[in-house]
């Protein structure tokens, strides 16, 4: 397979054959050995040091259901550590069925000159000038690239903020179809892409239907045992709460469990969480002849996306996910999904994280700039991220900046990063995930929210190894490019995994090798973080979750210290 | 006494939702899943005043009660 190298100073791209340390890595597992090989750790994220490197999994290209993610990796800016962050869409798919392992971006153009990056489907690549798509949203340009480059294609962009350098930035990509807001939305990596003038790169559609297959029928067996154990799967299959009311499905349970982010985190219950459940959306979205049960990736038989539409059945955004509900839904005091999804609109088009931005404008309610509930308000504010006013920008540079300068403490985030849609106060395991994670708090780093039975979410006992096998699956499954969504056949089974990955490479693994590889991934994560400078402290649950206790029931985040500093002492 | 049951998702969808049940004596989930014709196998999480709970905890009058189908956090 190919790597692509991207040289921006000079834009050009040049493709090797790639070296055989990164032969057996895919996905997140090939970005953490790259980025510790070739990046200086201690580099500025936005300088010419670092890299950004698009790569799909071991199985992207396949044909495997459910595993054409994307995979987007660099040193954050937000977080000072590595980062990886993964889309759905057509990106991963086409990469991997052009026999690209990786899009590596190094260098920086020269101040203020946009470009993009068109790769064919016979090998071909070069840098054009994009100084035309200055300004535009992530949906005008992919527009606008569709429209020259055809249907067909995919695009991957950056909106207002990633030109910006704003640091909860994000990289849109586009789906089948017209889809839009397949969004690789954290650790600021649009911030990343916006430093090195790249606006957006355009994939030809692949002329291959697949990939080369070392043992076709190991193959076939085992990726159509992998997609029926899905579709049997109460969770998962097509009478499942995932495909019948999509990720918001839980909305209800994390609320009622008490930990559903509310008002600037200052609450785990919200009185308007009925109006935001996935039943609700689902009932909204059929009154008005929107569409559910949409995939975001070629072949997913999961299929979670939805088509959230307006009283006339006009889409005001494709798709509504349970994040986003979470984090500028409740936690702004917002009780109505049309709301939450104009919000969403805004920060898909402007290129920006909902879980970061969401938490930043708390922080702003917080500090008097809106009132909670007050959607206008935050519309306003939002605006303002787009226009590049000074308050958007700090809005626009995650919930830690706007706790800086709006002089507030109660800041929901560690290693720099938002916390996504689960308070740690009562689901302590997805705590020692945000408080130990090389990701930082990222509940796709462990999140124990589907693991309640195993561990009493509220207690303190078995967090500590219920988040670091959590972690070792989830680094597994951003390698291969599985939805997370996807893991409980391969948990079940892990041969499974192997033989799929057997039957394209021809290699000979086991779970065994699977598990060893996976642990290297946090392995070298984690001494990537180690080079840049990131101490225990870095990583800290704020002060003020392990004092103010959280409603209803009452609790602060009282896992020890010495239990974090020590759970990957066992990897 | 009451308490009060909220079934979610696409667990009983022909049942209501939110109800009282009137109850003489603490009951156990089990029991009241009888009740309500609920097999609990079908039931991802269980609840009771927002607690984590099990098919043998017992449910005091006052309470809310709540059944969840199976679910994954993405």
């Amino acid at each position: 397979m190919k790597l692509f190298r991207v040289n921006m100073n000079q834009l050009q791209v040049n493709w090797e054959q790639s070296p055989a340390v990164y032969e057996h890595l895919g996905g997140r597992a090939l970005i953490a050995k790259l980025l510790l090989e070739e990046v200086p750790p201690t580099c500025d994220a936005l300088g010419p040091h670092n890299k950004l490197i698009f790569t799909p999994g071991l199985l992207g290209g396949a044909g495997v259901t459910t595993a054409g993610r994307l995979s987007v990796g660099s040193k954050s800016p937000l977080t000072g550590g590595i980062k990886e962050t993964n889309a759905g869409g057509t990106a991963g798919d086409t990469l991997g069925k052009l026999g690209i392992k990786a899009v590596i971006i190094e260098g920086q153009t020269d101040k203020g000159a946009l470009h993009l990056l068109h790769i064919g489907s016979d090998d071909s690549a070069e840098i054009l000038p994009a100084d035309d798509l200055h300004g535009l949203g992530t949906y005008a340009t992919s527009d606008r690239l569709q429209e020259q480059y055809g249907a067909d294609c995919t695009v991957i962009s950056i909106g207002q903020a990633g030109e910006n350098l704003m640091l909860g930035a994000g990289i849109a990509t586009t789906g089948e179809g017209d889809q839009r807001s397949n969004i690789a939305a954290r650790g600021g990596l649009g911030a990343v892409m916006g430093s090195k003038g790249l606006k957006a790169i355009v994939i030809d559609k692949a002329a291959a239907k697949t990939v080369t297959f070392a043992d076709a029928e190991l193959f076939r067996t085992s990726s159509k045992r992998f997609a029926r154990d899905i579709l049997e799967n109460p969770k998962l299959g097509p009478k499942g709460g995932t495909h019948t009311y999509g990720t918001a499905a839980i909305t209800g349970a994390v609320n009622e469990m008490g930990s559903l982010p509310t008002r600037n985190f200052s609450s785990g219950s919200f009185e308007d969480s009925v109006s935001l459940r996935g039943e609700h959306l689902r009932e909204t979205i059929l009154t008005r002849d929107g569409q559910i049960g949409k995939r975001c990736m070629p072949g997913c038989v999961i299929a979670c996306r939805n088509n959230y539409v307006d009283e006339n059945g006009d889409s005001i955004v494709g798709t509504l996910q349970y994040e986003t509900i979470a984090l500028v839904g409740s936690n702004l005091g917002i009780g109505n999904l049309d709301d939450v999804a104009r919000l969403n609109y805004m920060c898909n088009d402007f290129g920006l994280d909902t879980i970061e931005t969401g938490a930043a404008l708390g922080v702003a309610i917080e500090a008097g700039f809106a009132q909670f509930g007050d959607t206008e308000g935050i519309i306003s504010l939002l605006k303002q991220v787009g226009e590049g006013t000074v308050l958007g920008r700090v809005i626009g540079n995650g919930a830690v900046t706007a706790g800086r300068v709006f002089g507030i403490r109660r800041v929901p985030a560690t290693l720099g990063q938002a916390m996504p849609g689960y308070d740690p106060r009562s689901l302590k395991g997805n705590g020692v995930t945000y408080a130990t994670s090389p990701q930082g708090a990222d509940h796709t780093a462990g999140n124990a929210f589907g693991a309640r039975n195993q561990v009493n979410p509220l207690g303190v006992e078995g967090q500590k190894e219920l988040s670091l096998k959590l972690q070792i699956i989830s680094a597994m499954l951003d390698s291969t490019g599985l939805c997370l969504f996807a893991r409980p056949p391969v948990i079940a089974d892990p041969q499974l995994m192997a033989d799929m990955i057997n039957g394209i490479y021809g290699w000979d693994w086991d779970k065994d090798d699977l598990d060893r590889m996976y642990r290297d991934v946090l392995r070298n994560e984690l001494e990537f973080n180690r080079r840049a400078g990131i101490t225990a402290a870095d990583y800290r649950i704020p002060e003020y979750m392990r004092e103010e206790p959280l409603a209803p029931h009452n609790v602060v985040f009282d896992v020890p210290d010495s239990e974090l500093d020590t759970i990957f002492d066992t990897l | 006494m009451s308490i009060e049951i909220e079934l979610f998702g696409q667990l009983l969808p022909s049942a209501q939702r939110r109800q009282m049940l009137i109850m003489k004596r603490p009951l156990l989930v089990q029991e009241i899943a009888n009740i309500l014709g609920l097999k609990l196998e079908e039931v991802g999480l269980i609840t009771i005043d927002g607690v984590q709970s099990e098919k043998e905890s017992s449910v005091k009058p006052g309470s809310r009660l709540c059944f969840f189908p199976p679910m994954s956090g993405g």
